[in-house]
């Protein structure tokens, strides 16, 4: 029998392996582990040395080391992935459904003539196909979609898989490899990295967030939210919509491309639950969700859930709970 | 300069979802379209783009004929011209398939820049930006949130997203494909009479390049996910549901 491949592109950010680096292991160490397959950790890095001796859940690392490769330049990884991914025999490719993999989506599927398929939440292998599933349509469907014989690229959508599952008790070997091609004249050069500008309010270290979507429906509702946050001894937080409308600052976004948060309460008003968002707060320790949409998928991880609209509940839940303290 | 910028039609998601029959597409009937918010932040920006650069703004309307619709409102919010790319509804959410379609468009048209959005609603692949730069051999960079151009016109500087809340600059030739994460402001409104004006007089340019044929990209199954559905659900109107949420979060010492 010919021994398979999945390779996992680690993603890293100064000198430190991404989550999504651990939990696309755990996932993808449980599927190799199902049909025997071989499991490498695929590291692009100017220093390997902040990954030698990590206890990962693969049966090899594989560093590609070159001065080019310290910033996630995609022309960079564009070039070099093809030859690296050839030369490994790889059947199953794991990228993060993150904004670095998603760079790299498009120009390996091309380049190497292989689906890559977005959004993956749950895979496995069914005699020679193996089966993906896929959150779309802002997570209110599930697509599952097969593939047979050839190479397949699958994006992992953060929070998919228990990133403690990415680790194990012993270190497997490391290997270092300079490019297999000259990464000079790249048509993309990476010039900085902008660290984000914490405001005073800072979410990830907040107890009780009120978090807002969408069905707030307008900027000037935002007062009586406020109102109800501070009652609630919280802050607000948002989805990307509502900041990219420019209601709250980019450093209370909750989601991909913002901050990760595990308050003790995670109030959802209007928020439909789009995996973009819901990665960043699913483990919160009690979340309620307020939704006019009885299918929004927030319901889907929320402890707790209400269809009234948001804008009638948010003066009396204010009130009661003021009557709430009062009577303390 | 003169900018492309691809606006596909997705499914509404606020809209209720019906599955077809086969029990792996959606049912076209039931399915309520708009332009993927993606690509209307990328119309934005491109927008933004022509204010700075005197460039001209070429919208390309991928879909059905409601695609002319969105074609005719990107025109009203100051679009220059639009061009009409068919594809059948089997084939939505299937990037390598509308890579292929419209990469002959995109390069007959002599582009200095492509925008498009980073992600589409009903996408099963990833990277409809990243294929289209594969194909015209020009640089690409995704998940951008702002650009700047050199006025020579050769050179592109873009701050790209990182998890976290980092942002990236990186720096491109051109022409090259951005895949727009969000433009620098909120999507312009225009009124719909404007819309309606623009639907009047529009001049739409449809592509008539057979589509070279590739391999795509279907779904095997679709299921609606709600069906997992694991909250406790709070009935009554709003004042019961707050009275049962401070019982919840005083049981739990939080309120």
């Amino acid at each position: 029998m010919i021994q398979r491949e999945v390779v996992v592109v680690a993603e890293h950010m100064a000198g430190e392996l991404s989550d999504i680096t651990l939990e696309m292991l755990a996932g993808a160490h449980e599927l190799a582990r199902s049909v025997g397959w071989h499991l490498t950790c695929l590291i692009l890095a100017d220093d390997p040395k902040p990954f030698e001796a990590l206890p990962l859940a693969a049966d090899k690392v594989v560093v590609i080391k070159d001065s080019s490769l310290g910033a996630p330049n995609p022309a960079a990884y564009a070039r070099v992935l093809p030859h690296i991914l050839k030369d490994l025999s790889a059947r199953l490719v794991f990228l993060g459904n993150t904004s670095i993999g998603v760079d790299l989506a498009g120009p390996l599927s091309y380049a190497l003539g292989a689906p890559a398929i977005s959004g993956c939440v749950g895979i496995r292998a069914e005699g020679d196909r193996i089966v993906v599933t896929s959150r779309i349509c802002g997570g209110k469907l599930v697509a599952q979609t097969e593939q047979g014989e050839g190479l397949a690229i699958v994006l992992v959508m953060p929070g998919s898989f228990h990133r403690e599952l990415g680790m194990r008790d012993e270190v497997p070997p490391l290997e270092v490899r300079p490019v297999p091609t000259a990464l000079d004249s790249l048509p993309v050069r990476f010039v900085e990295l902008i660290e984000p500008k914490m405001e005073a309010v800072d979410v990830r270290k907040i107890p009780i967030l009120v978090g807002i979507g969408r069905g707030v429906q307008s900027k000037d509702n935002l007062p009586s939210l406020e109102i109800l946050a501070k009652e609630l001894g919280g802050a607000l937080c948002a989805t990307r919509p509502v900041v990219d409308q420019g209601w709250l600052p980019r450093t209370r976004q909750v989601g991909r491309s913002g901050m990760t948060v595990k308050p003790r309460l995670y109030l959802a008003l209007g928020v439909s639950g789009a995996p973009e968002h819901t990665e960043g707060m699913k483990e919160s320790g009690l979340i309620v969700a307020v939704n006019k949409d009885p299918e929004a998928p927030i319901f889907d991880i929320a402890h707790y859930g209400a269809t009234v609209d948001v804008l009638e509940l948010v003066p009396i839940l204010t009130e009661k709970i003021k009557e709430a303290k009062g009577s303390q | 300069m003169k900018i492309a910028v691809i606006l596909r039609q997705v499914p509404d998601v606020v809209e209720e979802l019906v599955i077809a029959e086969d029990g792996r597409s959606l049912a076209e009937d039931e399915v309520m379209d708009i332009t993927n918010e993606a690509d209307e932040h990328a119309l934005e920006e491109a927008l933004i783009l022509k204010a700075r650069h005197a460039a001209t703004v070429t919208a390309v309307g991928v879909g059905g004929n409601e695609a002319k619709d969105a074609l005719a409102a990107a025109v009203a919010k100051g679009a220059d011209d639009a061009i009409f790319v068919p594809i059948p509804f089997k084939h939505r959410g299937d990037n390598v398939r509308l890579a292929s379609v419209l990469s002959p468009a995109m390069k007959s048209g002599g582009y200095d820049l492509i925008l498009t959005g980073i992600w589409a609603a009903d996408q099963l692949d990833a990277g409809l930006a990243g294929l289209l730069s594969m194909r015209l051999s020009i640089p690409y960079v995704g998940g951008v949130t702002s650009i700047s151009l050199e006025p020579d016109g050769t050179k592109g500087i873009v701050r790209k997203e990182f998890p976290g809340g980092r942002l990236g600059v990186m720096e491109t030739s051109l022409p090259a494909v951005y895949g727009i994460q969000s433009a620098e402001q909120p999507p312009r409104y225009v009124p719909v009479s404007r819309v309606v004006q623009a639907k009047r007089t529009l001049r739409v340019k449809e592509q008539s390049e057979p589509p070279e044929v590739v391999v795509g990209m279907r779904a095997a199954k679709l299921i609606k996910s709600s069906s997992a559905a694991k909250a406790e659900m709070l009935p009554g109107d709003a004042t019961q549901v707050a009275e049962q949420l401070v019982r919840i979060l005083r049981e739990r010492g939080i309120a």
